[in-house]
């Protein structure tokens, strides 16, 4: 699908099952019928195939309207291909709303072979509201230019002595800790560098390994030579970004599609709705509450399970009345992006952080702050690191609530469950507070607090991160977790990052081991908005 | 002719065990007040034959007008530190004095009067010093009672305790000064139903 060229038409991309409505698109096709110009049809299988990522990266790649044309119901080939089409629809239409882009841009037909007529009256009118509606405003992805084999060479170079990996020691410390390695996957952080540096990125072993990487920071903690192996991960996938090499997007690189259509200005999210009517907000407040992704994680994979990220926004936003702020909220808000730097796609990241510090700089503000590890994390530090001045601080809200409740006269409800911790790698390591959430985990009062065999510094990660490589070690990885947490006698698995919450929830559908797997997971934040007191 | 002063005189009772700074805690109360809130103060301090190790207390009147009494008969606040102290002074709590506690060293049976509890000791242990529980309860103290000025009560302390731990004792004050008003928010939240943070 091209994006749009300077002539005023608009994209309409129609994906046509191959069976019942591609037979009425041919009728018309035949006689002549004036299907709308602004329509591009794609051929496809059965419609039911068209997943959510599809019909997303659609609309990330320049498509103004979007149809989804199957069978009715009950007249699909292969039975259920009509149902999933209806879900993905609803799914997307969901997502376009919060997105901002509107979910009137997707719709779903189903029709008969001989209802051409009624096709392409569907056609007419989704045409004409796409064309009431105008361009839906993502811009084209700015073109990363092929380097060619000289420039790599020297891109290459720059980094490995930025990075200075030549100061490895070959040790194996981090080999030896690289959660990864230790799961049984031929893979080594020291061996991708040493190979890096002797015959590029093209050398065998580099580029698959690449991708699997979690960044978890565990082997930079370790290296007596402080080689940051994690961000020298994060520039190599960089680069290959300028060779035709794809990278291995998790979810049919839904969460990308996501993250590159919010780094074009001209659209206008629409976030925020639906809060509980109790929450207090304040559209003057110099204090401003940055959510994050978890709206479009909850809609996304509840088709699995019955996620609860969103509630942990919500629950902030509780706590931070708790004690009396009223925060502002940006019904605007953006992705962080996160997951667009740390999977490779810094030009499409660099775009969306300077809209972002633009418009927070804009408001005139004192402080963010923010629940999610990586929106702390990126906001915090990384903008500050690529360039952009921020004029305003960034606050982890587990420092706010610790400084609230430093000051005495609440308490906690005593709660009738065994807990222990997943550290956010984020949050942890990489930020460095490995304490705070201990702080606010010793004032609660569970049955106990167990922690788990490799916790604080020496946690281990929940299996993914930046929706890129998951595979079957991803897998064994986040079993073992499971089975560390089951091993201290916990039945709650707390968690202080939305998606330590989806992996770890994602490990336990394992239909064979689900009974051994299965704990209760929560978020810290939601745990303390549950069961704070004020003494009185 | 000049308009009748409104008489208002509050009278204090500060007691614990020897060692805590009991003495000192009730004449920076009494210095603040005066020297800070320009009003008239006395302090009558008992060393009773419990003094050494045992009970102590510090009896302290502040007032707009001159004081001609400086003993206490009938505390309007009773700031207790040890068992023995509350002991002592409860019975001469009236139903609308104010009682404040260090609550891991007092056990109240049933309080006669509206109590205010602070872990002032631990606090300063966490502090690093616990010898500055004292400090603490005064900061507590002017938060939950306003019997004297923040700002007083902050010069007082500062020209009072030893060269070089000013500082830190400021801290202590600020403290306890912050857990008074939160203790407060805390009560009025309660009062309302919403102590907790989700919609019951
Ligand atoms: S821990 Fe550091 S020095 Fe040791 S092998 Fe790994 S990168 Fe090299
Ligand atoms: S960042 Fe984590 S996953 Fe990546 S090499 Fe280091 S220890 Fe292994
Ligand atoms: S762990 Fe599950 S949810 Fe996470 S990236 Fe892998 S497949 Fe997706």
């Amino acid at each position: 699908m091209a994006n749009k060229t300077d002539d005023k038409t608009l994209n309409i991309l129609l994906f046509l099952c191959n069976w019942g409505a591609h037979a009425a698109f041919l009728t018309l096709q035949d006689q002549l019928r004036p299907i709308p110009h602004e329509i591009r049809m794609v051929r496809v299988p059965c419609a039911g195939r068209i997943d959510r990522a599809m019909l997303l990266k659609a609309f990330a790649q320049g498509a103004d309207g979007v149809a989804l044309v199957g069978c009715e119901p009950g007249t699909c080939r292969y039975g259920s291909g009509s149902a999933n089409s209806l879900q993905n629809t609803d799914d997307v239409q969901r997502i376009l709303d919060i997105m901002g882009l509107g979910r009137e841009r997707l719709c779903f037909g189903a029709f008969l072979p001989e209802e051409s007529e009624e096709l392409l009256s569907f056609l007419q009118n989704f045409a004409d509201e796409i064309n009431v509606l105008g361009p839906a405003g993502i811009e084209a992805v700015p073109v990363i230019s092929a380097l060619n084999a000289d420039d790599l060479h020297q891109e290459l170079r720059q980094l490995v002595a930025a990075y200075d990996i030549h100061a490895c020691q070959d040790c194996g410390k981090c080999t030896s800790a690289c959660p990864l390695a230790l799961i049984g996957k031929p893979f080594s952080p020291r061996a991708i560098a040493s190979a890096v540096i002797t015959g590029g990125i093209h050398s065998p072993g580099v580029q698959e390994n690449v991708w699997s990487c979690l960044t978890c920071g565990l082997c930079y903690d370790r290296c007596p030579s402080a080689v940051n192996f994690p961000a020298f991960i994060k520039e190599l996938r960089h680069l290959y970004r300028h060779t035709a090499l794809p990278g291995q997007e998790v979810h049919g690189g839904f969460f990308h599609s996501l993250m590159r259509s919010m780094s074009s200005a001209a659209i206008t999210p629409r976030r925020w709705g639906g809060l509980p009517d109790e929450i207090r907000t304040d559209p003057e407040s110099p204090i401003l509450f940055f959510g994050g992704c978890a709206p479009y994680y909850d809609i996304f994979f509840g088709k699995h399970s019955r996620p609860q990220t969103n509630k942990i926004l919500i629950d902030s936003l509780r706590l931070l009345n708790f004690f009396d702020v009223a925060p502002r909220l940006l019904t605007d808000e953006r992705c962080c992006g996160h997951d667009l730097l740390w999977s490779g796609d810094k030009k499409n990241f660099e775009r969306l952080a300077r809209i972002n510090v633009e418009r927070l700089n804009g408001l005139g503000i004192e402080t963010v702050i923010t629940t999610c590890p990586e929106c702390y994390m990126t906001l915090h530090t990384t903008y500050a690191d690529e360039g952009l001045e921020l004029k305003f601080k960034v606050v982890h809200l587990y420092d706010f609530l610790e400084e609230q409740l430093d000051k005495g006269a609440v308490d906690f409800e005593p709660f009738d469950q065994v807990i222990t911790f997943q550290d956010s790698c984020r949050l942890g390591r990489l930020e460095g507070k490995v304490d705070l959430p201990r702080k606010l985990l010793k004032r609660l009062q569970p049955a106990r607090f167990v922690e788990m065999k490799e916790a604080a510094g020496a946690s281990i990660c929940c299996g993914n991160c930046a929706w890129t490589g998951c595979d079957g070690y991803s897998k064994a990885l986040q079993v073992r977790r499971l089975e560390q947490a089951h091993a201290t006698g916990s039945d709650l698995l707390v968690t202080s990052c939305p998606k330590c919450q989806l992996h770890l929830a994602c490990a336990m559908e394992d239909p064979f081991r689900r009974e051994q797997l299965e704990i209760e997971l929560m978020d810290l934040t939601s745990i303390i908005a549950q069961t704070i007191r004020w003494k009185g | 002719m000049s308009q009748p002063v409104q008489q208002s005189q509050t009278e204090i009772i500060v007691t614990g065990f020897g060692g805590q700074g009991i003495i000192l805690a009730g004449r920076i109360l009494g210095m603040a007040a005066s020297l800070g809130d320009k009003k008239e103060s006395t302090l009558v301090q008992a060393y009773g034959p419990e003094s050494r190790g045992g009970a102590c207390n510090a009896q302290v009147i502040i007032s707009n007008t001159p004081i001609h009494y400086p003993y206490v008969n009938t505390p309007d606040i009773l700031i207790a530190m040890s068992q023995a102290g509350y002991d002592k002074f409860v019975t001469a709590l009236a139903d609308d004095s104010v009682l404040l506690i260090d609550e891991d060293l007092v056990r109240l049976q049933q309080a006669p009067c509206d109590h205010f509890a602070i872990p002032a000791t631990r606090m300063a242990e966490n502090l690093g010093n616990k010898m500055m529980a004292n400090i603490i309860m005064l900061g507590f103290c002017t938060a939950v009672t306003g019997a004297v000025s923040s700002r007083a009560a902050q010069v007082t302390i500062a020209d009072s305790v030893p060269r070089g731990t000013s500082e830190r004792n400021i801290e202590a004050f600020g403290k306890g000064f912050d857990y008074g008003l939160s203790t407060l928010k805390g009560r009025r939240k309660v009062a309302a139903g919403q102590a907790g943070a989700l919609a019951s």
